[in-house]
């Protein structure tokens, strides 16, 4: 929580006899985060790939052609085909198959290729049909230039009164003009002007003889044969798919797991007769990867951990409770946490579900939400960030319906009691009397709700402060001190709006007497506001420091702070928001319902009401609730503190989902 | 109701209705802009995102002049 998974600098050295046997423990175990070899010397170079390297290969390489061929790239294998199993079959079945596969595919593709060109032909000559003149006497002239084409509009008038002698064919055609036109060679230029005006579009003839109408019957009784061909050769390929698909998928992953082990040495440093291993293990897993040597190795490889050096950036494993980990979804969104940064996945989880439950705040929507978080958490689960996208959704909707149902009692935008402001108010008190009144009510306690979300952005900002300090207080003291006066800056400003709202606000009323009960309440008037002068100290206290701390710019970003707490009252603009959306269509369409008397008018209105309420005020509403929810993280939050830009600690590890390890 | 009263609501309406425009415009080609980068690389959806709402504060503001001229009608 808040730090990530501690690392440690380890190096794995063994005797090069056991290049294999180690590499093949770690992706067992998958607990290092191998660093690159790069520094070549005298001593150690770069290792070579493992023996079977180059045989798994050109495997692989015929496993995925004829994966392609087969078109089984998204198949799923229904049993895992156990690895011995693969090792003993595959040589066998990549002859039978590679010849069976690539012959069956080539011939596909050539049948394919012959249909294409034949309907092709069929395309040019259709239009040709009604001209009646054989293919063959459109071309091969020595003095006649022939024109054979479409145009948008016919030609031939154009032609022949601007061409003494010319000889043009048409026929209207699905809008288009069929030309044949015919001149001089000399009067060449002057068609291919005319034509061009005409938006000519040339149809190139092809290479047959004869008249184009039994041309046409000929190749479509050769496509249709063609076609017979096709499916035979289908058919066969089906039932090689049928009957080795599982196979060559399970196949193919088990080779790609022995081509990225074999070629793991690529990227480590081995001299004559050993090899050196550089990377970072998670702390508490040091002694997992030492048991395992010992055990597999029989002493011929060992690990040793190493200090760290000053520039060193071990990777980063988010190291989150169970509950907290889906959130970590937000940070996959913007960037890792560097390795000594504060993690802030801990506080999304509570902010988020927080925010989001008082924007929402409706016990309806937010049983809908949740309900529509389980589904997509429980149903998708092949989908880790669906998984994790649900159990958000799902918090986010818990935390609506609590808001919902104690702090503003209404459900579906419907109160559970009128408004004491409005007693004809449509409420759940018709139906059923829910004994829940609410703490505030969105529509008319809107002072208080902007009051909450002040108080709400103060204690996030805040503790943004404190995150930006601890972040800077090992590498820069000035940064840390800045955070400090940030922080004083903030609590001067937000003491002002307290001190200035008083006891018009529960919510002010409740900080003046608690947080700034020990604040001294001298003030004085300025243009008629009341300034407290504790507010004043802090807020010039922190304005005087920055300067010092980062430099006389950083004055003109003084404003940004109050901003950034305004900006929070976006909280209770959505509330408010969503809360008189969904009041106005209940106000228009609830009167409908009950009060027209009218069934078919009522049933008119309940359908409004439930595609309105559906669309505008659960979709839209909770989208932009979630948005908002997570924008006062990223920009107002985040910024305070998060640098991001760590590496992902990404070990040496492969995952096998078709095929079962020997033991 | 009297004169100053309903030129004080007019008054919340265009602050929270040209706000809303000024909104719309930056968001809109902030938008297409944070679309095209994250077509270019699915990655930039977060930074693309957290850009993105950066004009939104912007309509908060009309919003709170709005509730101000309301409160003080």
């Amino acid at each position: 929580m808040l730090r990530p998974e501690e690392m440690t600098r380890s190096v794995v050295v063994g005797s090069i006899d056991s290049l294999g046997v180690t590499i093949e423990c770690l992706y067992e175990l998958g607990v290092l985060h191998l660093i690159d070899f790069t520094a070549q010397d005298e001593e150690f170079r770069i290792g070579q790939p493992l023996r079977e390297a180059s045989d798994a290969s050109q495997k692989l390489l015929k496993l995925r052609s004829m994966i392609r061929s087969l078109d089984i790239e998204k198949h799923k294998p229904v049993d895992k085909v156990p690895v011995r199993v693969i090792k003993r079959r595959i040589e066998q079945a990549l002859v039978t198959l590679d010849l069976n596969v690539s012959s069956k595919a080539d011939a596909r593709q050539k049948i394919q290729t012959l249909i294409r060109e034949k309907e092709g032909d069929i395309r040019a000559l259709e239009p040709l049909v009604n001209l009646g003149i054989p293919v063959e006497n459109y071309e091969g002239y020595d003095n006649i230039a022939p024109f054979i084409g479409l145009c948008k509009r016919d030609p031939s008038k154009a032609i022949s009164s601007k061409i003494q002698e010319s000889e043009t064919l048409n026929e209207v055609r699905k809008g288009d003009v069929v030309v044949a036109v015919f001149v001089r060679s000399e009067d060449r230029a002057e068609a291919v002007r005319i034509l061009s005006e005409h938006d000519f579009q040339e149809i190139k003839l092809p290479k047959l003889q004869g008249n184009p109408a039994d041309l046409v019957g000929r190749l479509r009784g050769e496509i249709k044969d063609l076609e017979d061909d096709l499916k035979r050769v289908e058919n066969d390929i089906n039932s090689i798919r049928k009957q080795f698909a599982d196979f060559i998928i399970s196949s193919e992953e088990d080779l790609a797991i022995e081509v990225l082990m074999a070629e793991t040495p690529l990227r480590i440093a081995t001299s004559a007769n050993s090899f050196v291993i550089d990377g970072w293990i998670p702390t508490s897993r040091v002694h997992e990867i030492q048991t395992a040597l010992d055990t597999l190795c029989c002493g011929l490889a060992f690990v040793e951990t190493i200090p760290p050096e000053e520039h060193d950036e071990p990777p980063v494993e988010l190291k989150n409770p169970k509950a907290v980990k889906p959130f970590e979804f937000f940070m996959n969104l913007v960037s890792t946490p560097k390795y000594d940064e504060i993690d802030p996945t801990l506080i999304l989880f509570i902010t988020f579900p927080l925010f989001f439950g008082f924007m929402v705040g409706d016990l309806g929507f937010g049983v809908g939400l949740a309900l529509l978080g389980a589904v997509i958490r429980f149903k998708f689960k092949e989908y880790p960030d669906a998984v994790k996208l649900g159990s958000i959704i799902l918090a986010g909707g818990i935390l609506a319906s609590i808001f919902g149902l104690f702090v503003f009692a209404e459900a579906f935008g419907v109160p559970f009691h009128p408004p004491e402001a409005n007693p004809d108010e449509y409420s759940w008190a018709a139906a059923v009397n829910i004994p829940i009144h609410p703490m505030l009510e969105k529509m008319h306690d809107i002072k208080e709700m902007l009051a909450i979300s002040f108080v709400a952005g103060w204690l996030h900002l805040s503790l943004g402060f404190v995150f930006g300090f601890v972040n800077n207080v090992h590498h820069s003291k000035k940064h840390a001190i800045a955070k400090v006066a940030w922080f004083l800056l903030l609590l001067g400003l937000f003491e002002e709006m307290m001190f200035f709202v008083g006891e018009a606000t529960a919510t002010s009323g409740f900080m003046n007497s608690t947080v700034f009960a020990a604040f001294p309440d001298a003030s004085f008037s300025f243009s008629g506001i009341e300034v407290s002068i504790a507010a004043v100290v802090l807020m010039v206290t922190g304005a005087v420091v920055l300067p010092l701390t980062e430099g006389p710019l950083v004055l003109t970003e003084i404003v940004g702070i109050f901003t950034n707490l305004v900006s929070y009252a976006r909280l209770a603009a959505l509330a408010i928001g969503k809360g008189g959306m969904a009041f106005a269509f209940n106000t228009m369409l609830l009167p409908l319902i009950f009060d027209s008397g009218n069934i078919a008018i009522a049933a008119l209105a309940a359908v409004g009401l439930v595609i309105t309420q559906l669309f505008f005020v659960f979709f839209l509403g909770s989208l932009s609730a979630g948005i908002q929810a997570i924008r006062l993280n990223y920009v107002e939050f985040f910024i305070k503190f998060f640098e991001g830009g760590g590496t992902d600690f990404s070990p040496l590890r492969y995952e096998r989902k078709y095929s079962v390890a020997n033991k | 109701m009297d004169l100053g009263t309903g030129l004080a609501l007019v008054g919340a309406g265009i602050a929270v209705g040209v706000a809303g425009l000024g909104t719309g415009v930056a968001q809109g080609q902030v938008g297409a802009a944070a679309v095209g980068a994250t077509a270019e690389d699915p990655k930039m959806f977060g930074k693309g995102l957290i850009l993105m709402v950066l004009p939104e504060t912007i309509v908060i503001f009309g919003f709170v002049v709005a509730i101000l001229l309301w409160i003080s009608k």
